[in-house]
């Protein structure tokens, strides 16, 4: 009797043993950061990737995380500005010891934090920036750790310019945000418009958040364009539209930014045909994956906002197969083996087309062009990108 | 490997090439349409601003969150207006209301507590109130911007091709009538005289038996109802989101300090003086620069006039 207990007793101890060691053995989550705009005039986008990143990391946990290892995610706020951006990152890498960061949404904040990503050592995963000048400086020769999901503005410039050119548009005046993105798209349809043989015949920039466009309107109305290309994001696209009605104008209105979004749709839902015509280049609208919509929608009750999707993408289609390739080849994901992982990712069928980076850590995503009309937003043209589209 | 491009590339300038000869009366009907506008703007301001100097006045306090009382009462106007489904006029005066119960509050924690303080104590206590306001809207109302368009806001007085939303008639029309009677109160009432009283001495006023506290109580009601008040006539134009306190309060207070540190009527001139600035120079100069040639030319004047436009002993 006495030996029975005796095993019985042993046995039970080494149970909890194996327990305590499976439970110290399981491997620790994987940390990835998300730097975006979350607070200041700007603070749209943050919130939106707070909740498309909060969304797609339950929803990887849910399925039993990236092999086994759950996933974990942190935020810091760089007010889409430089500077803000690179204590963003600092924040990311040294106080929460991320693996890799996702972001940093705004263009000037990208550049801001390129620097800062290469010194510190810590892969970043641009999700939305689009300003020119990061494909130039990442990758061979440049910024190892910085690779982008985003299409830039050069890319899309050509390409919207010409399908402009095939729409017999002869001249046009570009409305561009005062910041990094909005001149970066500037210089990019400068050169992509010469290119296409339609005149430019005014270039015009605004202060993000500004309560009136009636003065820039007047000018723009002065310019006598054609068409009016329109760098902007929805939350000042609704003021900029309604008084684009007010003044009467009826120039054909072709936009990049979020101009043509469900977010814009919302906030006009009282007159959803302000926006009937507008044509935009993107690379993400509501509808290339059903399933994130519900579930975006469900949670938050309002459409799926775009640089939030954007994140969510960035991590499920770019992010966790790097890390996957990681734990497969080297059996573990830490920064470095993130980024050479990086650089073998080759997903066929993201709801954004191909993602797999080249020389220069660029992915050559679909670029889709869409219409908004009665309240509606109809993809116009679903283009395969390439590095030839520059030619 | 794709072409790279090219690294020093810079933005084009801003620019404008005419493509037509311009008539003399289109030239009249565009000074025109942007001088209605920089009117519209301007009342806005100065509605936002004579607050701020009545602060100034009777309190000797900078109150930087005074934006916020603007975006509070925008959000409140919403609220009153879209969400709970009241008619315009109604919800147009229930968020003034709202926001004297505000004022009211914030009078009696954050300035009763900070008023005897140094003015560095002020100016980093009403900083931090503002950051909070800002950021507590952030989280309680969220980043997505409202639109409360109303049925004055989408209908349009076309004459001749001049073409304007009826409701920036309204803000014009609401702006001279809120002008003249706070002249009206300041001049005429009892509490009024009190506030002028403080303005030019206030431990003079203490010792002659004016309530002060009470008056400086009454100020910052007002204050912050004027706020929200040009908070719902503007909204309907434009978009409510918890970060438009920010740039008003620095358009405010270089109009108070424009218009003669406190004087309330200077303020609301140095407003419209701002508000016609901003609307000719982003017209006919640069509308990326409109507000640096806006304060540009707050500081020419105060070059030429550091007492301000209309300046002379502090008084309200």
């Amino acid at each position: 009797m006495r030996r029975l207990a005796l095993t019985l007793v042993s046995l039970l101890l080494a149970a909890l043993a194996a327990g305590a060691w499976s439970a110290g053995a399981q491997a620790p989550p994987i940390r990835i950061g998300f730097a975006s705009a979350m607070s200041g005039p700007a603070a749209i986008t943050g919130e939106g990737v707070r909740w498309g990143a909060t969304l797609a990391v339950e929803e990887i946990n849910a399925k039993g995380g990236i092999m086994g290892r759950k996933i974990e995610a942190f935020f810091a706020d760089n007010k889409a500005q430089p500077g803000e951006a690179v204590s963003a990152v600092r924040k990311l890498a040294d106080v929460d010891q991320v693996d890799v960061i996702i972001g940093q949404t705004h263009s000037g904040a990208c550049l801001g934090a390129m620097p800062v990503v290469k010194e510190i050592g810590v892969p970043m995963v641009i999700e939305a920036c689009s300003h020119p000048q990061i494909r130039a400086l990442s990758g061979k020769g440049g910024n190892e750790w910085t690779f982008r999901v985003a299409l830039d503005d050069e890319i899309m410039a050509y390409t919207f310019a010409r399908y402009m050119a095939r729409q017999g548009v002869k001249s046009s005046s570009v409305l561009a945000m005062n910041n990094d993105f909005g001149r970066g798209a500037a210089v990019a349809y400068d050169a992509a418009f010469k290119k296409a043989g339609i005149s430019l015949l005014s270039t015009e920039f605004f202060d993000p958040g500004q309560p009136d466009y009636r003065p820039v309107l007047t000018r723009l109305k002065r310019a006598t364009p054609e068409t009016i290309l329109a760098v902007i994001l929805a939350s000042d696209g609704a003021p900029f539209m309604r008084q684009f009605r007010e003044l009467g104008l009826t120039q054909k209105i072709f936009s990049r930014g979020s101009l043509a979004s469900a977010e814009f749709l919302h906030q006009v839902r009282d007159n959803p045909k302000i926006g009937d015509g507008v044509v935009e280049a993107s690379y993400w609208v509501v509808g290339l994956d059903p399933d994130w919509d519900k579930k975006w929608t469900e949670r938050h009750k309002i459409p799926p906002r775009v640089h939030g999707s954007l994140a969510a993408i960035t991590l499920k289609w770019a992010v966790v197969p790097a890390i996957e390739i990681a734990l497969k080849k080297h059996g573990k994901a830490d920064r470095q083996t993130i980024r050479a992982a990086l650089k073998e990712v080759d997903v066929k069928d993201s709801p954004l087309g191909p993602i797999k980076f080249d020389d220069n850590h660029q992915a050559w995503i679909n670029m889709i062009l869409l219409e908004m009309r009665d309240g509606q937003l109809r993809i116009l043209e679903k283009l395969q990108t390439s590095p030839a589209l520059l030619n | 490997m794709a072409p790279k491009p090219p690294n020093a590339r810079r933005a084009p300038a801003e620019s404008w090439r005419s493509s037509g000869t311009r008539t003399g009366t289109q030239l009249i009907g565009d000074i025109l349409e942007q001088v209605l506008h920089g009117l519209t703007l301007g009342s806005m301001y100065a509605m936002v601003a004579a607050g701020l100097a009545l602060m100034l006045g009777v309190a000797r306090l900078i109150n930087f969150a005074h934006g916020e009382f603007f975006m509070l009462g925008a959000y409140a106007f919403w609220l009153a207006y879209s969400e709970l489904g009241l008619p315009y006029p109604l919800a147009a005066l229930l968020a003034p209301a709202v926001m004297v119960a505000f004022g009211v509050a914030y009078q009696r924690t954050v300035i009763r507590a900070i008023l005897p303080r140094s003015w560095h104590v002020q100016l980093i206590a009403t900083l931090a109130t503002s950051i909070v306001l800002t950021n507590l809207a952030i989280i309680v109302l969220g980043t997505q911007p409202k639109e409360v368009p109303t049925a004055l806001s989408s209908r349009i007085l076309d004459v001749g091709g001049f073409r304007v939303a009826w409701q920036r008639v309204l803000v014009l029309v609401a702006a001279l009538v809120v002008f003249w009677a706070l002249q009206r109160f300041v001049a005429r009432t009892r509490t009024g005289r009190a506030m002028r009283a403080m303005s030019q001495n206030r431990e003079a006023c203490a010792v002659v038996g004016v309530d002060v506290q009470r008056v400086t109580l009454v100020t910052f009601a007002l204050s912050a109802a004027l706020a929200a008040l040009a908070a719902a006539l503007v909204s309907p134009l434009f978009n409510i989101f918890p970060d438009m306190g920010t740039a008003l309060t620095l358009k405010a207070f270089a109009a108070v300090v424009a218009g003669g540190f406190g004087y309330v009527n200077g303020a609301i001139a140095a407003s419209f003086l701002i508000g016609l600035t901003e609307a000719l120079a982003g017209s006919y100069v640069s509308y990326a620069y409109k507000d640096a040639i806006a304060f540009l030319i707050m500081i020419a004047v105060l070059l030429w006039r550091p007492q301000g436009l209309f300046g002379r002993r502090i008084g309200i």
